[in-house]
């Protein structure tokens, strides 16, 4: 079914720079098992577009980003710049990292020639094209400074000095502001839009990854979303609004709700694309990472608020000051337990979910407990096997490794940890952290 | 267009002096004279059977020269333990395959006794450097140079696998070269740990260098004094020179107050900037030394000429192409997991291979058996490896060894299986100094490992051996334990004090405590002391400190409000202890503990056996075994010691200190 979307108006776009063609990424687990995190994906990057790249967490958008780059080779399909194949980084290629990957022992300065150095640029042109992105980027007076004195934000411009100093025709970005607060992240924002806008940077293209569907709607000509397990690109919007935007233009505000809209799709949702192939009854399904307070606290919320049980997502996500990403987990974990429903960018409550809200502490652990044993197989299980053991009591590390069947290590304890808090909660089993050691309750639950 | 080397135009414009350079330059052109003068002491010609027995002279006055002597041997040292960091270490963590040899080999390596590697080497290196002085220089500078490389190998390795994955995707993007790559990413990630590890390696050094500079050589009757403080020492001790002990400390004293200020203080200040944090600290390391340094116009242009020529380096042309990808094998070819089988395979022969070698090399070709029997042990008869004696034996025809042994089996070769003895060889078969059994046919008659290999029954003894040692380990470090956790807790909680103990403890652990040994020598023979109580701490004389120093680092690094909190709770006496302090202190102090452990094994083969003139007092142990049987060469006996003591040592971490540092890692970070 995958099949290629190309954008609607071709119009404005010119010529492609950055295409992947029939890309596929397996990883495998640590016992082994392969694990599919990029499906079939087509995507292309035209001269002067930004793209934003949107995907549940876990979905595979660093991933992607670094196939494209050329950091990891994908298991099959090909990624082409200019014609060229990719099979490692390249001069032209530029990349901005959340965590801004400065070399701490290297001055500003230092950290912005670094990228002329492999390039050959002798050292005087050097010195002065580092000097020039610096003072393009808003960090001169900082030239000298090491990166542990500087503000997050300023950080970051460095990051950005590194990578635009080399004058890059693609500049590619993984969450480049989301480790900054909110206000420098608008700040910073603004002002690489206006060097975009402006074109005082030289760069033809921008893909960046987002988990921030207003930044997005913000920043982008299109945007990209990718499922989650596997990855495939399953929405390709063109955003043809005017700028400078501005977030209170109905307009902005429809496309926004388009996006979530998109990104409710249970494909999009952690359940992921193959959810109709995976087996729902396996320990293989990964589990949103949201605390139990969150959900119960988000499941109220709905149920007192203006419509009785059913709320806008967008409206939703800005009354509660959460990031588009972070409310999905949690509505993702209110689905996935059968609470509640999301869907056009919309939730709705579940009679059961009403009844949640609406019981007292006991009770609401019972129907947590109940919800959890029948939707929640890694539960159900964890609960069997204490139940089998004369003891009562198994080590962490036993599920552990059967969940790395299927996922990544890291992925895997957050898995497991996710489930473990669940059911801690609904107490079907206690937890020794000293010991890593399961258990189940005193009075057998 | 570059044409100069390095390009000219860096040098003329910054060569400008300040007057901190009346202090700098010359200071530099001291260093480099004296590097030249111990180099020619070192590379005179030294020739095993003509150039006479080397000494050192007790008069004060060489003193300087020894202990440039002794520093030059210690900066080479250094210089190998850096070349061997960089080389092996970088293999391992880069190479998966080198990775599974190296890493074990290391932590085997590091558990064997360091002066044994002394025996070890010294024929291989009289070999190298035929007709040269370097040849035992070298043998030395091994000793330290095992004294100090493992820990600087592990640190570094364990850097590099655990550079963040984001700075290596930047450093890929970047496309810097593998060798620039290691240079900007790599190095510097992990010069902050490397630094502390050399220094600490460098104090634990000095014990050795004092331990390391009398060299026995086969084919010599006397040992080899190479110039040195250590050198000096020995003598001292031998002639019960008091005088010249004092003269020894203060010597040593000085050094190492040299070395910590124009050396450790400014590099370890210098590092600062390498360390990978977020924040900035609240206390940086400060170096009068370093501040002098970046002031004086000499030594920044000489820095500015070291940073032309490595400009100038990168030869090789800019690669247009693309760079090298970062992944971790997450997919691993069907090539590769061929070759893995391969290489798997060759590892498993290799060390199977090994094990025999080393086995026949100890027990012979029937690995200790005969016809199913086990073989008795086959003794050295000259007890006290006297030369005199050994000539005795020699001139009734007994085969005589150049390292003095001589095996009962050679005896009873030559009589005849102990018949035909004759009254002058039974007289000296009789005499006391002797370990010739009384029933000489008896003895012969049973038949015994061939000369110079060891037999089963002697393992056995090495094993009890190896157990006693164990326990005074155990013993002292407890001991110390007790001691120096309630100072070292007290001082942490008084951090004026602190700051002024935490140096000086430091330098205690550097100060060689083999220099104190004759002072317990005095004291047990003088008022007939147990040995047990008083000679067996001498081995955590030194390593104690490294239990001080992390008591107090730990107690020092307690948050505030975990102190006020506990206040608040009213937790005081055993409480206060059990609650907050020990679990608080427990990771530094497992630190602590690992290195005081290591160290007391280490200094068990010098401790065990000490001496003052005349006076010889002995321990039975397993360091006073392999010390008995460093004769200057490597035998089956000495390898049997070495390789019990680092099996023993190896379980002990693992099944003790590797735990309590798991317990460390979950359950009591501060964090
Ligand atoms: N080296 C690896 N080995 C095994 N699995 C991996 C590896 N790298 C990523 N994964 C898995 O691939 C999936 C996609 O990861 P990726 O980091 O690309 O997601 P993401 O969309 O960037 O998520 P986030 O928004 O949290 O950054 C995850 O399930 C992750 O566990
Ligand atoms: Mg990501």
């Amino acid at each position: 079914m995958a099949t290629t979307l190309t954008p609607k108006t071709t119009a404005s776009v010119g010529k492609v720079i950055l295409s992947a063609r029939n890309l596929h990424k397996i990883f495998k687990t640590p016992e082994g098992n392969d694990l599919l995190v990029l499906d079939n994906i087509h995507l292309d990057l035209a001269e002067s577009e930004i793209v934003a790249l949107l995907g549940r967490s876990g979905s595979g958008k660093s991933t992607l980003l670094r196939c494209l780059i050329g950091l990891i080779s994908p298991s099959s399909g090909e990624v082409r710049y200019r014609n060229r194949p990719v099979t490692g980084p390249m001069p032209g290629m530029a990349m901005v990292f959340q965590s801004f990957a400065l070399f701490p022992w290297l001055t500003v300065l230092e950290n912005v020639e670094l990228g002329l150095e492999t390039q050959g640029v002798p050292e005087g042109e050097r010195r002065r094209r580092a000097l020039e992105a610096i003072d393009l980027i808003g960090l001169d007076g900082f030239e000298s400074a090491y990166p542990k004195e500087l503000s997050g934000g300023m950080r970051q411009r460095v990051g950005f000095a590194r990578a635009l100093v080399t004058n890059p025709d693609v500049l590619l970005m993984d969450e480049p502001f989301s480790a900054l607060d909110v206000l420098t992240a608008e700040n910073l924002r603004t002002e690489l839009l206006d060097l975009w806008e402006e074109r005082r940077i030289p760069t033809k293209a921008i893909l960046m990854v987002t988990h921030n569907i207003e930044e997005a709607v913000l920043m982008a000509d299109r945007v990209l979303i990718l499922s989650s397990n596997p990855g495939r690109i399953i929405s390709n919007q063109r955003i043809d609004l005017p700028r400078p935007r501005d977030r209170n233009d109905p307009a902005f505000i429809a496309v926004v709700e388009t996006i979530y809209r998109a990104m409710t799709t249970p494909e999009a949702a952690f359940v992921g694309a193959a959810a109709a192939e995976i087996d729902h009854t396996s320990l293989g399904m990964r589990l949103p990472e949201a605390e139990v307070a969150q959900i119960i606290g988000l499941i109220e919320r709905v149920e007192a608020g203006p419509d009785r049980g059913r709320d806008d997502l967008p409206a939703l996500a800005a009354e509660m000051q959460l990031d588009a990403d972070d409310l999905f987990v949690i509505t993702d974990a209110a689905e996935l337990l059968g609470f509640a429903q999301t869907c056009e960018g919309d939730i709705t409550l579940l009679p059961e979910g009403v009844k949640l809200a609406r019981s007292d502490i006991q009770e609401r652990k019972v129907l947590f407990a109940e919800h959890l044993m029948n939707r929640v197989p890694l539960a159900a299980h964890i609960r069997r096997v204490l139940a089998a053991r004369p003891d009562h009591r198994a080590p962490r590390e036993r599920f552990l490794t059967e969940l790395e069947d299927f996922m990544g290590a890291e992925e895997a304890a957050r898995t497991l940890d996710t489930a473990i808090d669940w059911g801690r909660y609904a107490e079907l089993f206690e937890y020794d952290a000293r010991e890593g050691r399961l258990r189940l309750p005193e009075n057998g639950g | 267009m570059r044409t100069t080397f390095p390009d000219a135009g860096v040098l003329r414009p910054r060569l400008k002096l300040t007057p901190w350079d009346a202090v700098v330059v010359p200071l530099i052109i001291v260093i480099i004279l004296l590097l030249t003068i111990a180099f020619q002491g070192a590379s005179q010609p030294f020739d095993v059977a003509t150039t006479p027995d080397l000494t050192v002279s007790l008069d004060p006055i060489n003193l300087p020269y020894y202990g440039l002597r002794t520093v030059f041997r210690m900066f080479l040292a250094v210089l190998l333990s850096l070349l061997f960091t960089f080389t092996v270490a970088t293999l391992a963590a880069k190479s998966r395959r080198a990775e599974m040899v190296i890493i074990p080999a290391l932590d085997f390596l590091q558990s064997l006794p360091i002066l044994g590697f002394l025996t070890v080497t010294t024929a291989i290196f009289l070999g190298v450097f035929r007709g040269s002085l370097l040849g035992l220089e070298a043998a030395s500078i091994f000793a330290i140079f095992t004294s100090q490389v493992w820990n600087m190998a592990f640190s570094f390795y364990h850097s590099l696998i655990t550079i963040p994955r984001e700075l290596r995707e930047a450093a890929a993007v970047l496309r810097l070269s593998p060798w620039k790559k290691f240079w900007k990413l790599e190095v510097p990630f992990a010069m902050p740990g490397l630094i502390w590890n050399t220094m600490m390696s460098v104090s634990g050094g000095w014990f050795f260098v004092v331990a390391s500079e009398v060299i026995a050589v086969v084919g010599r009757d006397n040992d080899q004094y190479l110039p040195g403080v250590g050198s000096y020492i020995a003598l001292a001790i031998e002639q019960a020179d008091i005088a010249a002990m004092v003269y020894a400390g203060l010597t040593l004293l000085i050094i190492i107050l040299i070395y910590d200020q124009l050396i450790f203080r400014p590099i370890v200040a210098w590092s600062e900037k390498f360390k990978f944090e977020q924040s900035e600290a609240q206390e940086v390391a400060q170096s009068w030394m370093l501040r002098l340094l970046q002031r004086s116009g000499f030594a920044s242009s000489l820095n500015a000429v070291g940073a032309a020529v490595r400009r100038s380096i990168p030869t090789l042309p800019v690669r247009e192409a693309s760079g090298s990808r970062v992944e971790a094998q997450s997919d691993p070819r069907p090539m590769d997991r061929a070759i893995d089988r391969v290489w798997y395979g060759m590892v498993i022969a290799v060390t199977l291979w090994a094990v025999w070698f080393l086995a026949t090399y100890m027990f012979g070709p029937g690995l200790g058996f005969e016809n199913g029997r086990v073989l008795a042990a086959n003794p050295n008869v000259n007890t006290d490896l006297d030369p005199e004696i050994a000539r005795q034996f020699a001139a009734f025809g007994v085969t005589a060894n150049p390292d003095q042994t001589v095996w009962l089996s050679d005896v009873c070769a030559a009589t005849a299986g102990g018949t035909q003895v004759s009254a002058e060889l039974a007289a000296l078969v009789r005499n006391e100094r002797v370990g010739a059994p009384d029933d000489l046919a008896a003895a012969c008659a049973v038949p015994m490992a061939p000369a110079g290999k060891v037999a089963w029954s002697e393992v056995l003894e090495c094993l009890w051996l190896g157990l006693l040692t164990t326990m005074r380990v155990v013993i002292w470090i407890g001991i110390s334990t007790l001691v120096w956790t309630p100072i070292g807790v007290w001082i942490g909680l008084r951090p004026r004090v602190a700051q002024f103990v935490q140096p000086l403890a430091q330098f205690a652990a550097a100060f060689p405590a083999n220099l104190l040994f004759p002072v317990a020598v005095v004291l047990i023979a003088t008022y007939a002391l147990p040995q047990n109580l008083f000679q067996a701490p001498l081995m955590i004389l030194g390593a104690q400190w490294y239990i001080l120093f992390n008591v107090i680092a730990g107690t020092v690094s307690i948050p505030n409000e975990l102190k006020e909190a506990a206040q608040v709770l009213g937790l005081r006496g055993w409480a206060w202890w059990r609650k907050l302090i020990i679990p608080a202190i427990f990771p530094a102090f497992v630190t602590g503990g690992i290195t005081a452990s290591g160290g007391s094994w280490n200094a068990s083969i010098v401790s065990e056996v000490v001496s003052w003139g005349a006076t010889t007092l002995t321990l039975s142990g397993l360091g006073a075994y392999i010390a008995y049987w460093s004769t200057g060469e490597f035998n089956p006996h000495v390898g049997l010691g070495m390789l019990v003591m680092g099996l023993l040592v190896l379980a002990f971490n693992r099944l003790f200190w590797r735990r309590l540092y798991m317990l460390a890692e979950t359950r009591f970070r501060l964090d």
